[in-house]
């Protein structure tokens, strides 16, 4: 049995977890900031680094406790490289480092986006999956259509050519006054409305796979202007569903167009936006073909998943150096 | 166009298309050290000038919104000169911008872009071009370029040349 630990310190959680044949997960523990950044609106850079910092030994800790395994027992450490925030990704970097010199133990240099596909892994059987697979990626930080053709191997089809969608649930969800992040609020307020209320603009940006949603983010701004200028009871719950019917619409049209042209076997629907019910509902509805979209604690950031990429590319025999640095840009494919 | 004097410039952008190509020609005049503040309302079209300056400088990749991670950087293909995409929207004031190290992108020899720089007024330096966009019709929008500076005043002769032959 091969047990790797995967740490993942991207963006604005500190995670570790342990995973035993990259499918089976003997610890997953998440140390969420999300208070932290509520105050701001969004996620703060330097605060993050600094809250990774203070929490990155006791998750780990916790992680090794839980899967009641000792450093002998591990063959590797995976650590995610990029893409995030640059100060956020040097935390585990280094502490990945630092263990792994330490220990004697291979160390992994992993690419988040390319791990997002790997939860699907942690949730059925390897065998079940043969590719090509479609990846939907969709949280505050990407928005990526992706084919994955084979493990480590992968052809990128579009992506947001402004906003993430994640930010643009972020963005409306202050313009109508509801909590941070975003996403989660302006979903519960959607439950009331009716995602036919206002007719909110579709990016199709031709045929395309890439996104767009700045110009739905200005629309919604202007029809929310336009009632306060008329002094009416703010709709939250209509405006929030038409929003949101946009965003999915599109979302889902784009993945279901390019899971049937270049065929792919199944479609996987990962990162934080993917945990909206609207989302799934919509692409589960319009992709012809099955559609694996793992548990919310597996498809927002967590190091199970970065463990499971890590045992792929650990059997592959593929090792990085001591010199192995972050990659704040780095892109799937 | 109205042409007021060699430090401010006014004109309508009638499509998002012409905003990013306007972007270009400014982006093709940067040189390092330079400083765009960019200001306007959420869908004023910032981003999309931002798109078309980098665009102009040489960056590799195409920019995006950086208002999930604050600052963006940018290399370009010829000499890997960094262009800086900030975003202040979420910034509370100069201090939050010192927090999040602006002083030291501000100090790196490339070009920065800063969305929201009026949150951080008290902070940037006093020579720029400060471009104020305003929304005015659905696809159209108004632009006002303000010079400070020696520099400046002669990229915005630069690009006036470039952009409308005058």
């Amino acid at each position: 049995m091969i047990r790797i630990l995967g740490i993942e310190t991207s963006c604005d959680e500190t995670a570790a977890a342990v995973v035993a044949d990259g499918c089976t997960i003997l610890s997953n523990v998440v140390a969420s900031q999300i208070e932290l950044h509520a105050q701001y609106g969004g996620v703060f850079p330097e605060l993050a680094s600094r809250a990774h910092i203070e929490t990155i030994y006791p998750v780990i800790q916790e992680a090794m406790k839980t899967a009641h395994l000792g450093w002998d027992d591990l063959d590797a450490i995976a650590v995610t490289r990029g893409p995030g925030l640059a100060g956020s990704l040097l935390v585990g970097v280094n502490t990945a480092k630092g263990l792994a010199l330490g220990r004697g133990m291979p160390l992994l240099g992993i690419n988040h986006l390319e791990a997002h596909f790997y939860s699907i892994w942690l949730t059925e059987a390897a065998d079940k999956f043969k590719f090509p697979l479609l990846g939907l990626i969709v949280s505050g930080g990407h928005t990526e259509l992706v084919l994955m053709v084979d493990h480590g191997e992968y052809q990128h089809l579009g992506r947001t050519v402004d906003d993430a969608a994640g930010e643009a649930f972020d963005k409306v969800g202050r313009l109508l006054g509801l909590s941070y992040p975003g996403g989660p609020a302006v979903q519960k307020a959607a439950l009331e409305g009716d995602p036919a209320a206002f007719r909110f603009p579709r990016a199709w940006l031709g045929d395309s796979s890439d996104f767009s949603f700045s110009g739905l983010k200005t629309a919604v701004l202007r029809q929310v202007r336009k009632l306060d200028e008329e002094e009416q009871v703010m709709p939250v719950a209509d405006l929030a569903a038409s929003f949101q019917a946009a965003v999915v619409d599109v979302l889902a049209a784009k993945t279901a167009r390019a899971a049937a042209e270049f065929d792919a076997t199944a479609v996987v629907l990962v990162g934080g936006v993917s945990a909206n019910l609207a989302l799934r509902e919509s692409v589960r509805a319009q992709v012809d073909r099955p559609v694996h979209a793992p548990p919310v604690s597996l498809c927002t950031d967590n190091g199970a998943m970065i463990a499971a990429c890590g045992y792929w590319r650990f059997q592959a025999g593929q090792r990085d150096g001591w010199d192995m640095d972050v990659l704040p840009g780095l892109e799937l494919a | 166009m109205p042409i007021h004097d060699d430090r401010m410039l006014d004109f309508v952008s009638n499509s998002a298309t012409q905003t990013k190509r306007l972007g270009v020609r400014l982006g093709e005049l940067l040189q390092p050290g330079d400083l765009m503040c960019l200001e306007g309302d959420l869908g004023a079209g910032k981003t999309c000038l931002a798109r078309g300056i980098s665009r102009g400088w040489g960056a590799s990749r195409s920019a995006t919104s950086p208002t999930f991670t604050l600052v963006n950087e940018y290399r370009r293909t010829s000499d890997s000169l960094p262009l800086f995409h900030v975003d202040c929207y979420r910034l509370r004031g100069p201090r939050d911008a010192l927090e999040i190290g602006l002083d030291d992108v501000l100090d790196q020899p490339g070009v920065v872009m800063i969305e929201w720089p009026e949150r951080i007024a008290d902070i940037l330096p006093s020579e720029r071009l400060w471009i104020t966009l305003r929304w005015s019709a659905t696809t159209k929008r108004g632009f006002y370029l303000a010079a400070s500076g020696q520099r400046y005043q002669e990229l915005l002769a630069d690009f006036r040349r470039s952009a409308f032959g005058g």
